[in-house]
């Protein structure tokens, strides 16, 4: 019985005009546009977090305060002095300016970041070493640099390839290795798909700018990251005045990025419920329509003695198929949509991932089956509860 | 005497529209016997589809009882009255309300479907009734694919699917050019005659209303004349 309700509410269906696939186009649109938005908002904390968890919660930044040219300037005296700190394990200054990068007769502007150490690992955790081709440089070559491979693909008429010579600021150097991007940057900070990496003794060619953009400090372990921070601090603010230097452990990054992410998330969240009104109300409108306009068949199989019962589950079986199908294309198109914007995101500059869970899916696909089958009800039960005859003079 | 097969007990029908009343049906009293042949005539206005919607219980009225096969049908809940009107009572009407969608075969099927019968008791059933109204050739159509005369034979076909007792027509022919609606009208002589169906036609064409056994003429919503007869109780 059930069986043969299905049947009859899949032959309808699949005989409709282009009514039903109006209605459908409607659901479509309406779960598209929720899933599309509701990817992106949850996948945009979701990298960042993952990063910070490589790190292991040892590490900290130190990030001198101020902009540009009245950034506070850390120098080698504060760089020994924080490694003498206790519980101290290493630490890794970086240093990043801009320069301008030729190759075959074109120059284009690009930052180059160096670090001193021998101990990348932390690099490597983010990421930063990431090498894709090629090979990584080792402590004190001066001559070789590892090149972003969108760097390397997209800026030049011509691809770099690995061995190739080319110029930074003049000097000559030869690329030894190309950087994977990462698929978002950093905490905002340089992405290696866009950088040029290189030791300090290379850096040192092509910049006098010896004061570190950031310093990443490991502590020996997690449980005394809260007193390195705790020493880093009383140190920087007296040599150079109150929040003049920034200190964050990982967890202060994550708490801080967390906060911004939260705003983003609440932001995305009030437009995925804006979308599920509009496409609530989009999918009723449809159902509804679809269904009075069938007013006049429902008063024929009311003649023809089907109860009510039998009419209201018939449409509701109907509605919850196209919110299905509906549903299932939404998702498919709301998911590409995701993807692309992600894409786009993240060519620039933005964090984005489209997420692809289990959640979405059974939500969306629960959301337009139930709205399919309220907004079927409703007029089907009016409909249902008419005379026959007055079901029948419909037009 | 023919047992009584519908009586109506001072039954009135009054349309509201906001402010108007319309009293369709003035207290009509009436009784009709099994095998009856009845043509319900009168002017455009009179109330002819409303009495025929009345008892054939399409709509209910304002006022009044109604009986068939001695069952008191104003009392009925709606689930009841629905599966009863799909056991008893076979309609045609004049737009033939086909479900557009589904074939003639498919159509006459869904009284079966709405009984509950098996799919290939349904199908068998609805070919052998289409076959006796000369549209075997016809099965796969859909009602766009017919002329209105075919399509009223599939309306036939799909009232006669659960073999009832009563046939109602309203203006069955009114939509039919005189050929189909003679050939739509000797279907529905000899389902009275043949098959003994009690036959209820609302019909504006003399001929077919003379041709009933019993001829009932309405105007104002009151039966002026034929309403003589006493079924057996
Ligand atoms: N749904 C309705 N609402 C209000 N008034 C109605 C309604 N249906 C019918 N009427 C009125 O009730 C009266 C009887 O209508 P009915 O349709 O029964 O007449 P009829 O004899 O079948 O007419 P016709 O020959 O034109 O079909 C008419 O005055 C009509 O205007
Ligand atoms: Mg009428």
């Amino acid at each position: 019985m059930i069986y043969d309700l299905f049947n009859e509410a899949i032959k309808n269906l699949s005989r409709s005009g282009i009514k039903t696939y109006l209605t459908l186009l409607g659901i479509i649109i309406g779960i598209a546009a929720i899933v599309s938005l509701v990817s992106i908002g949850s996948g945009l904390g979701m990298a960042v977090e993952q990063q910070l968890d490589q790190l292991g919660g040892k590490t900290i930044f130190v990030i001198p305060g101020g902009f540009q040219n009245i950034r506070i300037k850390l120098n080698e005296t504060d760089i020994s002095n924080f490694e003498s700190i206790r519980n101290v394990e290493s630490v890794v200054p970086v240093y990043s300016t801009s320069a301008i990068l030729e190759f075959n007769g074109e120059k284009i502007n690009v930052s180059v970041n160096a670090t001193d150490s021998g101990d990348k690992t932390l690099f490597e955790n983010t990421g930063f070493f990431n090498v894709k081709e090629g090979r990584d440089f080792t402590r004190n070559e001066s001559g070789s640099i590892l090149l972003g491979s969108e760097i390397a693909e997209n800026y030049f008429e011509k691809k770099i390839e690995i061995k190739k010579l080319v110029k930074i600021n003049g000097k000559d150097f030869r690329v030894i290795g190309i950087l994977k991007p990462l698929p978002q940057s950093f905490g905002g900070g340089p992405d290696p798909g866009n950088t040029v990496l290189m030791s300090l003794d290379a850096f040192k060619r092509i910049s006098t700018n010896l004061n570190p953009t950031i310093i990443f400090i490991n502590a020996t372990d997690k449980e005394s990251v809260p007193q390195v921070v705790d020493d880093i601090k009383d140190y920087s603010d007296k040599k150079y005045g109150d929040k003049s230097v920034n200190v964050l452990s990982s967890d202060n990054l994550l708490e801080t990025i967390n906060s911004l992410l939260d705003m983003i998330t609440m932001f995305i969240l009030s437009l995925a419920g804006i979308s599920l009104i509009v496409g609530g109300i989009g999918i009723m409108n449809a159902m509804i329509t679809s269904v009075l306009e069938r007013t006049k068949e429902i008063g024929t199989l009311k003649a023809l003695g089907a109860s009510n019962n039998k009419i209201l589950t018939l449409i509701l079986i109907e509605s919850a198929l196209i919110g299905l199908i509906g549903g299932i294309i939404g998702i498919l198109l709301g998911f590409g949509l995701a993807e692309v914007i992600a894409i786009i995101g993240t060519q620039s500059g933005f964090a984005l991932i489209a997420v692809k869970s289990y959640e979405i899916i059974f939500g969306a696909l629960a959301f337009s089956m139930i709205i399919g089958m309220v907004s079927g009800f409703y007029p089907a039960s009016r409909a249902a509860n008419l005379d026959p005859v007055e079901a029948l003079r419909y037009e | 005497m023919k047992n009584e097969m519908i009586r109506l007990e001072n039954v009135s029908k009054i349309y509201t529209l906001g402010e108007i009343q319309v009293k369709a049906l003035d207290n009509i009293n009436l009784s009709i016997c099994e095998q009856d042949y009845v043509s319900i005539m009168g002017p455009s206005g009179s109330g002819k589809t409303t009495l025929l919607d009345v008892m054939s219980t399409m709509m209910k009225p304002t006022f009044g009882k109604i009986f068939i096969e001695k069952k008191e049908t104003t009392k009925m809940s709606n689930t009841e009255l629905a599966s009863f009107r799909g056991q008893k009572i076979g309609f045609i009407f004049q737009t033939f309300n086909l479900l557009p969608k589904l074939s003639a075969l498919e159509n006459v099927m869904v009284p079966m479907w709405v009984n509950n019968t098996t799919r290939s008791e349904r199908i068998t059933n609805a070919k052998n009734i289409l076959e006796s109204v000369g549209l075997g050739d016809k099965l796969q159509n859909r009602p766009n694919q017919m002329s209105g005369g075919q399509k009223q034979r599939v309306a036939i076909a799909r009232a006669l699917a659960l073999n009832p007792n009563i046939i109602v027509a309203d203006e069955p022919t009114g939509n039919l050019d005189s050929k189909s609606g003679k050939i739509v009208m000797d279907i529905l002589n000899d389902l009275n005659k043949k098959d003994g169906k009690t036959l209820i036609i609302v019909t504006h064409d003399q001929s077919i209303g003379e041709k009933a056994k019993r001829k009932i003429v309405i105007k104002d919503g009151q039966i002026l004349n034929g309403n003589t007869k006493v079924c057996q109780l």
